[in-house]
């Protein structure tokens, strides 16, 4: 192992000792609040050993590598861990889910998703995802007092690993194919202008099948609501933010190396198609907020599809633009749910009436989280969408572009339905519940402040990001 | 005059008054003195505009413009921060400065509930459509002429009454999906012109004379056009506008028409026209079309109306169908009797509806059958509502009728027939208006409400909007020569 390896892996190591140090100390003194607290720091840390990372660094033989696109995901995926973590003391606390086993589990989930987003080489990416799989099985059940989280586990952990399946298939028939498991060699091999192997197209179709899944796309999504509504809310918001990120990481590793895409345009045209019609037509019919979102985050990231779909054009920006944006809408979305429920608030869209004089904080952030979903300037939301359809309509995509649009706009009214909530009707509740504690203030402060400024100048982002993919 | 940024000021100053009012949230009585010494201030700098006409141009300031403000903003996709004045947007400009100062006083009493956040809409809403008027890039254009709608919504659906949360979703459907598609029109353009020229860019200078291909120019100004004329409303795309303007609380509904409306066609204006000349020359005759069945057809419903809130918005409909016949024409006089209209209406339909408001806060009552004979009990406020129900009918000497002769006369040498049927709408609003001071004030009494005179405050709303109508009435001079050379400009004459 050289230095340039120990550089590379150093801040996954550091995620990865801080799990196995949380639970040790966790079973020593029983405390929940230390075994956070060594979480919240092990995660920071490993964001700062990133941003100290000299760039452009690689180390063949683990098959990783510190170029920018992976050390700015990298931050942002410890960044958003800390986030999960700080959301959860309070929430944990309310609910009775205890233990050192929960930090643990979202520093090991911190961990496959560093992996993934350094991979250099399919073997390491396939495991930093099923690593990443893994801690979000035992987090989407972790909260063993209630009767439905068991079969939320179920409903995360089969469809989970049948696309695991599908993706390590994919790569097996990949790697016959161009016989190297790096990436660059296998994309180049794979998807070539010309004709195509048909092994390798099975490949090709089996991996997206995978990431489909992974994406909550249309045909794939149906585990998406169940998921969403069951799981804790922080534990969602770390799926909603962390994982889709991961899976829209892995194709943008994927996809801009390889010569011509242009054999994979009519699946994923479908799949965005689909997931953009099934996601924002599903969600109007909903009466539970968890299952809105759920439905909503669907045709998101149908947005995002059509933004890898016109990659060339500035989409593969849009992409990780709009990954690194919903993962701030995630967390502030579901992180006000979480304050909410908290204190004692029901499930439905009738049960949110009237928090916007009781819980003022929480539901501003809702909102404005809900009006940066549905894409209304000076959001961050409308920044992404914008760049989406820029790209979209710069590809030559003008059908799937307008059908977004028209679609965006059928979206607003469930995202207004619990706006109108939290405003406009009253209820006849008139306690004083108890506001959110510190570490909520602070991360529904920052990724409230983080959506609009990303909406106002994004100037410094979209740069970054036009050095780091074609 | 360019080290004091005065267009910054103008948009972000209401803004950062919303700001301090979040954290003074708690003291309800104080914010109204602050939200209204916000106001006054911002109206103070909107009429400090005018003096800045004659002050010496730098070189890169537009023609026609004499206050211009141009930064970088997201440079890697060529959007700046690009604001300008010209003589149609200082009008705007100090109209909205003003209506704003007016729906805050309307709503000193009526608002009891959480009055802070009230004033707070009204200013941001404020930086919004200031924003709107002051715009010359595409994408800072889109961005307030969105952020305006937010917190109209919310001033409709938290303060409104009957169906408000209906009218306020309606409302923000309605405008969105128009809007919507201007952005991927918008986007369009920037592509178009972006690969003609390699010069990616969304300011307006730049785009204007990008060159399309007849169908695609067609299909871009359509997607403008569609999102201006919800606005506006021109007729089949009106419907929103009834029950938003009967819903909204009375500050609401002065801003909805008094300036929401303008915005629709202040876009047409700016960014319709100039973008797509050949396509909007071949919309004409459905454009002139539209505004004049608008105008006959607003005017023939308002007269069965039986709320009075309902009657004034229909009478805007048709009013801001002369607006539209008299920028479809555009013709030097029409263009600006439809700018002056924009103003004429914006001050009358203001006035008109904080007079039902008073009533309402009165009596709880907008309904024509339950009044009768207010002159004998309350004189004054009837001396007012005769006024402005005349002005609003287009009674000569008084503003309205200025405008609406200007945009008859533009357009009579071209588009006879549609001018002529247009002047059966000059008499229409008459017939409804005149039902209406019959039946409120002159009538006998109908149910004995209890009720007193108008206050110092109301007075001081009535006796400023009367003191406009007067003066643009009777001497509207001053006013056109503002608007002389934005408007030969634009309409492709020397100034």
């Amino acid at each position: 192992m050289t230095t340039t390896d120990i550089i590379i892996a150093a801040p996954m190591m550091l995620l990865a000792v801080g799990a196995l140090l949380t639970l040790l100390i966790g079973a020593v003194t029983r405390n929940d609040t230390v075994s956070a607290m060594i979480g919240v720091a092990s995660t920071l840390a490993a964001a700062f050993l990133l941003l100290k990372t000299p760039p452009a660094l690689i180390a063949p033989t683990l098959g990783l590598s510190a170029e920018g696109l992976p050390c700015l995901f990298g931050v942002f995926f410890a960044l958003l861990s800390a986030g999960v973590l700080c959301l959860s003391s309070g929430y944990n606390r309310e609910r009775g889910i205890g233990g050192e086993e929960y930090p643990a589990a979202v520093l090991f989930t911190a961990f496959g998703m560093l992996a993934l987003s350094s991979a250099t080489n399919l073997l390491t990416l396939f495991l930093g995802l099923e690593a990443m799989s893994f801690g979000f099985y035992i987090l989407v059940a972790i909260d063993l007092k209630r009767s439905t989280s068991g079969e939320t586990g179920l409903k995360y952990l089969l469809p989970g690993a049948f696309s695991t399946a599908f993706l390590a298939f994919g790569i097996a028939l990949l790697y016959s194919v161009s016989g190297s498991l790096s990436i660059h060699e296998a994309l180049r091999i794979t998807l070539t202008n010309g004709t195509h192997d048909p092994i390798a197209l099975a490949g090709w179709a089996c991996l997206l099948a995978g990431v489909a899944f992974k994406l909550s796309l249309a045909p794939a999504h149906l585990w998406t609501p169940d998921v969403y509504q069951g799981a804790p809310a922080p534990v969602t918001a770390f799926l909603s933010g962390g994982s889709k990120a991961a899976a829209i990481l892995l194709l943008l590793l994927l996809l801009p190396q390889a010569t011509d895409t242009n054999v994979l345009r009519v699946p994923l045209w479908g799949l965005a198609f689909l997931s953009i019609l099934v996601g924002n037509l599903a969600a109007l019919l909903q009466n539970r907020v968890r299952r809105m979102l759920a439905y909503s985050s669907i045709a998101q990231m149908g947005y995002v599809v059509i933004a890898l779909l016109s990659g060339r054009g500035g989409g593969y920006q849009a992409a990780a633009y709009y990954a690194i944006v919903y993962g701030a809408i995630s967390l502030a979305a579901f992180g006000a749910i979480a304050v909410l429920e908290r204190n004692g608030c029901g499930e439905t869209v009738e049960e949110y009436s009237g928090l916007g004089s009781r819980q003022p904080f929480a539901s501003g952030v809702l909102a404005l989280s809900l009006f940066a979903l549905a894409g209304i300037p000076p959001t961050a939301g409308f920044t992404g969408k914008f760049l989406i359809f820029t790209a979209a309509i710069r590809s030559g995509e003008i059908a799937l572009a307008v059908i977004g649009i028209l679609l965006a706009a059928v979206s607003l009214f469930y995202y207004l339905k619990v706006v109108v909530s939290l405003y406009f009707k009253h209820s006849g509740i008139h306690d004083n519940t108890a506001g959110p504690n510190y570490p909520e203030y602070i991360v529904l402060t920052v990724a409230s402040a983080a959506i609009l400024l990303l909406g106002l100048w994004p100037n410094a982002l979209i740069g970054l990001l036009s050095n780091l993919l074609p | 005059m360019n080290q004091i940024p005065l267009l910054t000021l103008l948009v972000f100053f209401p803004l950062a008054g919303a700001f301090l009012l979040l954290f003074l949230i708690r003291w309800e009585r104080t914010t109204r003195f602050i939200a209204l010494s916000i106001g006054l201030v911002e109206t103070f700098f909107a009429c400090s505009a005018l003096f800045c006409r004659s002050l010496p141009l730098s070189t890169t300031t537009p023609k026609g413009f004499f206050l211009f403000k141009d930064l970088p903003w997201i440079e890697t996709l060529g959007i700046r921060y690009t604001l300008g004045m010209d003589g149609i947007s200082l009008l705007l400009v100090i109209l909205t400065a003003l209506v704003t100062v007016i729906a805050m006083l309307v709503s000193w009493r009526s608002i009891t509930e959480r009055v802070a956040l009230h004033y707070l809409l009204l200013l941001a809403m404020e930086s919004g459509i200031m924003g709107v008027f002051l715009s010359l890039d595409l994408f800072l254009f889109y961005l307030f002429w969105e952020l305006m709608l937010i917190p109209m919504f919310f001033l409709i659906g938290i303060w409104g009454h009957d169906r408000n949360i209906y009218s306020a979703v309606k409302f923000f459907l309605y405008t969105l999906f128009g809007s919507l598609l201007m952005l991927a029109a918008i986007i369009g353009i920037y592509l178009i012109h972006g690969s003609q020229s390699g010069n990616y860019s969304f300011s307006l200078s730049a785009l204007t004379g990008t060159h399309f291909s007849y169908a695609t120019g067609l299909w871009l100004y359509a997607a403008f056009l569609l999102a201006f004329a919800v606005k506006f409303p021109i007729v089949p795309l009106h419907t929103w506008l009834p029950d938003a303007h009967t819903d909204a609380p009375t500050a609401g509904s002065v801003i909805l028409a008094g300036l929401l409306l303008k915005t629709g066609a202040y876009g047409l204006i700016r960014f319709g026209y100039p973008l797509f000349p050949e396509a909007a020359g071949t919309l004409t005759p459905l454009l002139i079309m539209l505004a004049v069945t608008g105008i006959i057809y607003a005017s023939w419903v308002a007269f069965a109306q039986k709320d009075m809130k309902r009657l004034v918005a229909y009478s805007s409909v048709g009013h801001m169908g002369f607006v539209a016949l008299g920028i479809a024409v555009w013709t030097p006089v029409a263009l600006s009797g439809a700018v002056l209209q924009m103003v004429n209406h914006g001050l009358t339909t203001t006035a008109l509806f904080a007079l039902v408001g008073m009533l309402d806060e009165r009596t709880h009552s907008r309904r024509i059958e339950d009044y009768g004979g207010l002159w004998g009990k309350i004189p004054l406020f009837s001396a007012f509502f005769v006024l402005f129900a005349m002005a609003s009918a287009g009674l000569p000497g008084l503003n309205n009728f200025v405008g609406e002769f200007l945009i008859l006369a533009g357009s009579f040498k071209t588009y006879h027939i549609a001018t002529v049927i247009a002047f059966i709408g000059v008499i229409l609003p008459l017939v409804y208006t005149v039902r209406l001071i019959q039946e409120v004030i002159f009538q006998e009494e109908r149910r004995p409400f209890p009720m007193a005179d108008i206050n110092l405050r109301e007075m001081s709303i009535l006796v400023c909007l009367a003191a406009c109508d007067l003066y643009i009435g009777l001497h509207p001079a001053p006013l056109l020569e503002i608007l002389k050379t934005p408007v030969a400009l634009l309409t492709g004459g020397t100034p």
